[in-house]
C-alpha cells in the first residue's frame, strides 16, 4: 500500500505544471550558481597569483633586507568559497604585514566591487535557503487540504488505506519526486567544476557533500511543515498563507532579530572606539617616549658612524619599547572586545536557531569554511605569519622589522651590493578550519535540522489520523 | 444469528459537538441483489449517513455495518466490502483514465487487471475508446461520473455506495447509469444511494426510503409504491404530513 502511494504521489507531483516550472527554474538556477562559483574562482585565482606576482616584483633590485617594508598576505581563494560565500567577501582578503604590530584586512570584494553587495552572489546557501525552501512549501502546502478539496482524498480513504500508510506514503513520495530530480543538475554542476578545472580535493568534495545533505534537511524541513500544516487546515489557500508566513519568518525575519536583539543585550565596544583608546594610548607613548629621545647623548669624540649605530640601537630599543606596550594594551583591548563579540554571536545564533533558515545558513557556510570564524581564522593565522616573517628579517637584518625609522650612514665607497632573492622570504600558506575542528557545531545544526522535520512530520502525523476526510 | 444483509443501519444517531442531532435511531438493511434508494431534502442526513458508513466519522450511538462488520470498530475491514461513488466524482486531474483506474484499482486491493480489463469496464460505464489515454482534467463531469463507476466495478466490492449519483448527469448519461446499476444488481450486489430523483429511484430501486431532519420517516418497497405518485409521498413527508 506504502509502495502504490508513494508511487502515484511521484508520477502525480511529476507529471504536473508546477513541478515542471518549479524544477526547471531550480536547475538552471543551480546550474548557474555552480557555473558563477567556478568561474568567481577562476577570476579570484587570477586575481590572486597577479598581486602576489606583484608584490615579489616590488622587491626586484632591492639590495637590503631594512629595505624590505609592508609585505601583503592575501587570502588563497577556495573551491568551497564560491560555491557558498558566506563572510568571504565581506572581509578584507589582502594583510600588510610589517613584522610588528596589530593587522587588519583590506580590499574585501564588497568593498571593491560595491555593486554585489547590494543583491550577492548566487551560491547554494542562496538557492537552499530561499528557492529551494519555497519549492517544498509550494508542493506540500495542498498535500492533505488540496486532495480533500480535489475530492480525491474522500474516494482513496473509502478504500481499505491506512491513514498511517496514506501520510507516510505522501511524506515519502513528496520527498523522493522533488528530492530526486534535483540530483540531476546537482551532478551537473559538479561536473561543470570538473570541466572547468576547478581543483576540488578530497576535503572539499566531502564538503559539499555535507552542504547538499544539509540542504535536504533543509528541505525536508519545509516538506513536513508543509504536511502539518496542510492536514491542520482546511483549505490550500489557508496552509499556503500560514506557510509564506512561516518561511518569511523563517528566512527574513527571525535571523536578523536575533542578531538585533543580541546587539541589544551585549554591548560590544565599536571598532571606532577600540582605535580611539589606542590611539590616545600611543600619543602617550610617543610623549614619554619624545622625552627620552631628547635626552640621548652619544659620548663625545664618538666617530660619525659609530654615533648612528648608537642612535640606531637606542631608537630600536624605543621602538621595541613601544611597540611592546602598545602591543600589550591592544591586545588587552582586543580581547575584551573578541569575548564580548563570542558572547554576542552566541546568543545571536542561539536566537536564530529557532529558524531553520538561519540553522541551515549556519551548517552550510560553518562546513564551507566561509562562517563567522573565517576573518579570525585568517587574522590568526597571518598573526602567525607575520611572526615567521619578523624572525626571518631579523635572521637578515639582526633588527627587529617593527616599521620605525632607519638611519643609514653612507660613505658612498661600500661594495656594490647584490639584490636580495625575495623568493626566501616565507610563503603564506593558509589552511581553512579542518572539518573535525567546527564538528561539534556542525552536529548540533544537523541535528535540529532532523529533529525539526521529526517533529513536524510526528505532528502531520498524528493531525492526519484524526483529519476529517469528509 | 447471523446477518444476511449487507448494509445495516441499526439505530444509527449522530449528534454533532453543536447540538446538532443529524441523525436519529435510523435502522434500515440492504441485502444483496437489492438497491436502497435514500431520498432527502439537503441537510436530511443522507451524507451523514454514507459518512458514518464510510468512517469518515463515528455515530453517537448505533451501529453501521457492511458485511456484518461494525465501520466504526474495523473501519479497514468494511471498507475492503464496499465501493463508493460520490457525488462529483473527483479524479487525479494529471492520470489518464487509465491510470486513475489502475491506481485506485489497486488501492481497492485489485492488482492483477491489465490495461484491457481496464478499457472493457471503461467501455461498460459507456466512455469512448479514445477518452481512456486522456487526462482526467479534459472530462466532463458525466466522463468522471462514468470513471468513477468503473472504479467502484472494479473493486469488485459486494456493497456499493453511491452519493448522488445522477447529480448533474444530462438524461441520456443518467438513463445509462440506471442500466448500469440494475445489471450491477443483478450480479448480486447491495446497492446503498442516496439521491434527489426520485424519478429515477422508482425506477431503479427496491427499497426507498425517505429522510427528514435525521429521521427515516418512510421506508417502503417499491411494490409497495406501485400505485402511488412518489413525488407527492416524498412532498407529504417533507412537508411533515405523515408521521
Amino acid at each position: 500500500m506504502l509502495k502504490l502511494i508513494i508511487e502515484k504521489e511521484l508520477r502525480e507531483i511529476i507529471g504536473s505544471t508546477r513541478f515542471a516550472i518549479t524544477f526547471g527554474a531550480c536547475s538552471v538556477l543551480l546550474l548557474l550558481s555552480f557555473y558563477v562559483g567556478a568561474r568567481n574562482f577562476q577570476i579570484s585565482m587570477e586575481q590572486y597569483e597577479a598581486s602576489k606576482r606583484e608584490d615579489l616584483r616590488k622587491l626586484e633590485g632591492v639590495t637590503d633586507w631594512n629595505m624590505v617594508r609592508d609585505l601583503r598576505i592575501f587570502l588563497p581563494p577556495q573551491p568551497m568559497t564560491s560555491l557558498v560565500m558566506g563572510v568571504s567577501n565581506d572581509i578584507g582578503r589582502t594583510v600588510e604585514i610589517r613584522g610588528s604590530g596589530e593587522l587588519n584586512g583590506i580590499e574585501s570584494r564588497y568593498g571593491d566591487d560595491p555593486i554585489y553587495a547590494v543583491f550577492r552572489f548566487l551560491d547554494l546557501d542562496f538557492i537552499f535557503q530561499i528557492i529551494l525552501s519555497l519549492f517544498a512549501i509550494l508542493f506540500a502546502y495542498d498535500a492533505v487540504n488540496g486532495e480533500k478539496e480535489r475530492g480525491t482524498l474522500r474516494l482513496t480513504l473509502a478504500n481499505a488505506v491506512p491513514r498511517s500508510s496514506y501520510i507516510l506514503g505522501k511524506m515519502a513520495g513528496s520527498f523522493l519526486a522533488l528530492a530526486v530530480p534535483l540530483l540531476i543538475p546537482m551532478l551537473l554542476g559538479i561536473l561543470i567544476l570538473v570541466v572547468m578545472q576547478i581543483p576540488m580535493k578530497g576535503d572539499d568534495w566531502i564538503r559539499l557533500g555535507l552542504v547538499v545533505l544539509a540542504g535536504y534537511f533543509y528541505f525536508t524541513v519545509f516538506l513536513s511543515l508543509g504536511l502539518l500544516v496542510s492536514s491542520r487546515t482546511e483549505k490550500s489557500s489557508t496552509s499556503f498563507l500560514y506557510l509564506l508566513v512561516f518561511w518569511i519568518l523563517s528566512v527574513m525575519i527571525v535571523p536578523r532579530t536575533a542578531v538585533l536583539l543580541a546587539g541589544r543585550a551585549i554591548d560590544v565596544p565599536s571598532v571606532d572606539q577600540l582605535a580611539s583608546e589606542k590611539s590616545r594610548f600611543s600619543a602617550s607613548l610617543w610623549q614619554e617616549q619624545r622625552k627620552k629621545m631628547s635626552e640621548f647623548r652619544a659620548p663625545e669624540n664618538t666617530p660619525p658612524p659609530k654615533m648612528m649605530e648608537e642612535f640606531q640601537k637606542f631608537m630600536s630599543s624605543l621602538g621595541e619599547e613601544r611597540e611592546k606596550k602598545m602591543s600589550e594594551f591592544s591586545e588587552r583591548l582586543n580581547e575584551k572586545r573578541l569575548n564580548k563579540q563570542r558572547e554576542q554571536e552566541e546568543l545571536a545564533f542561539s536566537l536564530a536557531r529557532i529558524s531553520p533558515s538561519a540553522v541551515f545558513s549556519l551548517v552550510s557556510t560553518t562546513v564551507a569554511g566561509t562562517g563567522i570564524h573565517l576573518k579570525d581564522l585568517y587574522k590568526a593565522e597571518a598573526e602567525r605569519y607575520q611572526e615567521s616573517y619578523a624572525e626571518f628579517i631579523r635572521g637578515k637584518t639582526g633588527q627587529n622589522p617593527s616599521g620605525g625609522m632607519v638611519f643609514r650612514f653612507s660613505t658612498g665607497d661600500e661594495e656594490k651590493k647584490e639584490p636580495i632573492n625575495p623568493h626566501e622570504i616565507p610563503v603564506f600558506n593558509f589552511e581553512k578550519e579542518p572539518l573535525s575542528a567546527s564538528f561539534g557545531s556542525i552536529s548540533v545544526d544537523f541535528g535540529i535540522l532532523i529533529l525539526c522535520s521529526l517533529l513536524f512530520f510526528a505532528g502531520a502525523f498524528r493531525s492526519f489520523l484524526h483529519y476529517d476526510a469528509r | 444469528m447471523e446477518s444476511t444483509a449487507m448494509f445495516e443501519a441499526v439505530n444509527l444517531t449522530k449528534q454533532y459537538e453543536d447540538g446538532v442531532l443529524a441523525l436519529d435511531a435510523v435502522s434500515f438493511s440492504v441485502k444483496p441483489g437489492e438497491i436502497f434508494a435514500i431520498l432527502g431534502a439537503n441537510g436530511a442526513g443522507k451524507t451523514t449517513t454514507i459518512n458514518i458508513f464510510l468512517n469518515f466519522i463515528e455515530p453517537t450511538s448505533g451501529e453501521a455495518r457492511i458485511g456484518g462488520v461494525v465501520t466504526h470498530k474495523d473501519p479497514l475491514l468494511a471498507k475492503q466490502k464496499v465501493a463508493y461513488v460520490s457525488e462529483n466524482v473527483m479524479l487525479y486531474p494529471n492520470f489518464t483514465a487509465l491510470q486513475n483506474l489502475d491506481y485506485f484499482a489497486r488501492l481497492g486491493g485489485r492488482n492483477s487487471y491489465s490495461t484491457e480489463d481496464y478499457r472493457n469496464v471503461l467501455r461498460r460505464v459507456g466512455l469512448e475508446d479514445g477518452a481512456h489515454h486522456k487526462r482526467l482534467k479534459g472530462f466532463s463531469k458525466g466522463m468522471r461520473q462514468k470513471s468513477g463507476i468503473a472504479i467502484a466495478i472494479l473493486k469488485d466490492a459486494p456493497a456499493i455506495l453511491l452519493d448522488e449519483p445522477t447529480s448533474g448527469l444530462d438524461p441520456q448519461a443518467a438513463y445509462e447509469f440506471q442500466r448500469l446499476l440494475e445489471s450491477l444488481r443483478n450480479e448480486g450486489k447491495a446497492i446503498l444511494m442516496s439521491t434527489h430523483d426520485i424519478f429515477r429511484a422508482k425506477e431503479v430501486a427496491n427499497t426507498i426510503g425517505i429522510m427528514n431532519k435525521g429521521k427515516l420517516v418512510m421506508q417502503r418497497t417499491a411494490k409497495e409504491l406501485a400505485g402511488e405518485n412518489l413525488e407527492q409521498v416524498y412532498m407529504k413527508y417533507m412537508a411533515g404530513h405523515v408521521n
